[in-house]
């Protein structure tokens, strides 16, 4: 046996520093906070281009200001940071400016636990005062995470909606076998969104409700026209499915393990994993439901997948939901098996 | 155990035990053998004199999922160690217990500071039984890390200590 020689043995962390360098970042602000610490020091320390801010607020902006200049720039936060930055991340929504941030799960409510979760898929998706209109990607493999961060970084700056990479503290922390050989691409260029010399009035905050609800309805067509080029989801084993499990990141890739593992016994089941959180790939999962008796959602969260899920399905559908919640809990291959063995 | 399974090791001792170097050593071997290998720390809050684990898998199979609840190999280097590992103890699983190995380590002379070479050593031998690494790259790539150091005479001679221990 032998590996390919691109093959390299690496923590998620440093894969994430490979890919935002690899994807043309000048800089990154931020203020460091577990599990994502090591973003910001392996960036560091391959001699890039850093701010280490007074708090996430000021990374925050820090990024949306950057944005405008034209600088390739992005953060990486984590729980009660993923908080203190949602005001930016919501100026950066309403602006359009191509805001690029690693988000790397770790427990809540609060301080929580500074190692996994899957509760802060709300935050990233909805956090703020507006209507989702973010680009929201979910790894489930340490490959899968270096290709979401270069398409975060390029569908940003094409479409100028702000992006989050929303892994975990397992996905970061992990050292495994990686060869980013294979997984190059073309980058997007940035440029200044105002050229110099250029009067622009650009505005965050308006005078009259009719010119925000045109500001708002702008940017939901815009994102709608191009949900079906970023929409992503993986199905495996969905054609003959009779249950349909939905699962999203780490805790996506283990279903698909298990999903082997339950075919081997006789069980009729499929995953749908999305791997856009927004938009999902709502396309793709109406029409794997179709056929199925019922969909179990597993999550480390008390439901918020599973509140996205049922948000975007056909009014037509009707299908029955099983849960499996840990809340701020890994989720083992072995679990996800003998839980869905039983129904 | 096949070689087409996955072996699971859990790692556990206080922070600056060593820990992460033995982590890392054993994954790197088993790469050096064409296998595929993944770690994941896991410490404490504490900046220190907390716990540190490492979950490490080796095999041939594409490691997907870096955690696990039932290690078929597990190494307690302390007391509070042995406190944090407690639901990861199994009828199947191999325990290697520091506190079964100090008068050895005494008598053969592995200090305080070596007894996690010693027990690289122990783990060394089995997993090369098992074909998941390779005595001499092991030694290599312990070398490359700790060689250049004062103690490595003493860290060496721990390391082979080690070996004839598990034999």
């Amino acid at each position: 046996m032998s590996h390919s020689s691109g093959q390299k043995f690496m923590t998620g962390a440093e894969i994430a520093t490979q890919a935002a360098v690899d994807a043309g970042a000048e800089m990154m602000y931020g203020y460091p906070i577990t599990p994502v610490t090591e973003v910001f020091t392996n960036w560091i320390k391959q001699g890039q281009k850093y701010l280490q801010t007074e708090d996430e607020i000021a990374a925050g902006f820090a990024v949306c200001g950057a944005a405008m200049a034209g600088q390739k720039a992005f953060t990486a936060t984590s729980g009660p940071g993923h908080i203190l930055m949602q005001d930016a991340l919501s100026m950066a929504e309403g602006m359009r400016l191509p805001f690029v941030a690693i988000v790397a799960q770790r427990g809540g409510p609060s301080s929580g636990t500074v190692i996994y979760s899957q509760q802060e898929v709300t935050l990233a998706c909805f956090g703020g005062n507006g209507e989702g209109l973010r680009l929201v990607y979910s790894p489930g493999t340490l490959a899968e995470l270096y290709t979401l961060i270069r398409r975060a970084f390029n569908e940003s700056w094409q479409y100028y909606f702000p992006a989050i990479v929303l892994t975990d503290g397992y996905t970061v922390k992990t050292r495994g076998l990686v060869d980013l050989e294979n997984l190059k691409m073309e980058n997007v260029v940035s440029a200044p969104l105002v050229v110099e010399g250029e009067i622009k009035h650009w505005p965050n905050i308006f005078t009259f409700e009719e010119e925000l609800y045109s500001e708002v309805m702008k940017s939901k067509t815009d994102f709608d026209k191009i949900t079906a080029n970023i929409a992503t989801a993986e199905e495996y084993q969905t054609d003959d499915a009779e249950i349909l499990l939905i699962a999203h990141g780490i805790v996506g890739a283990a279903t698909k393990v298990a999903v082997d593992q339950l075919r081997s016994a006789g069980k009729k089941v499929g995953l749908f994993r999305p791997i856009t959180l927004r938009p999902l790939a709502a396309a793709r999962l109406n029409n794997a439901v179709k056929k199925v008796k019922k969909i179990i959602c597993i999550e480390s969260s008390l439901g918020q997948l599973a509140r996205i899920i049922k948000d975007e399905l056909a009014p037509d559908i009707q299908v029955s939901f099983e849960y499996l919640q840990y809340p701020g809990l890994g989720i083992e291959i072995d679990e996800i098996v003998s839980r869905v063995s039983k129904f | 155990m096949l070689k087409n399974e996955i072996l699971k090791i859990l790692l556990a001792g206080d922070g600056g035990q060593g820990i992460q170097l033995l982590s890392d050593i054993i994954c790197r071997s088993a790469i050096d053998q064409g296998l595929q290998a993944a770690s994941i720390p896991n410490y404490g809050l504490e900046q220190r004199g907390g716990v540190s684990l490492s979950f490490v898998q080796v095999g041939i199979k594409e490691i997907i999922y870096p955690k696990f609840t039932k290690p078929n190999i597990l190494l307690i280097m302390s007391e509070q160690a042995r406190a944090r590992v407690k639901q990861h103890q199994f009828a199947e699983t191999k325990i290697i217990d520091i506190v079964d190995f100090k008068i050895k380590m005494d008598e053969v002379g592995v200090s305080a500071k070596s007894q996690n070479i010693f027990f690289l050593g122990m783990l060394t031998k089995m997993l090369a039984a098992m074909d998941f690494c390779n005595q001499a790259t092991v030694l290599k790539l312990l070398e490359k890390k700790l060689g250049a150091k004062l103690d490595w005479e003493e860290n060496k001679k721990a390391f082979e200590q080690g070996l004839l221990c598990a034999a």
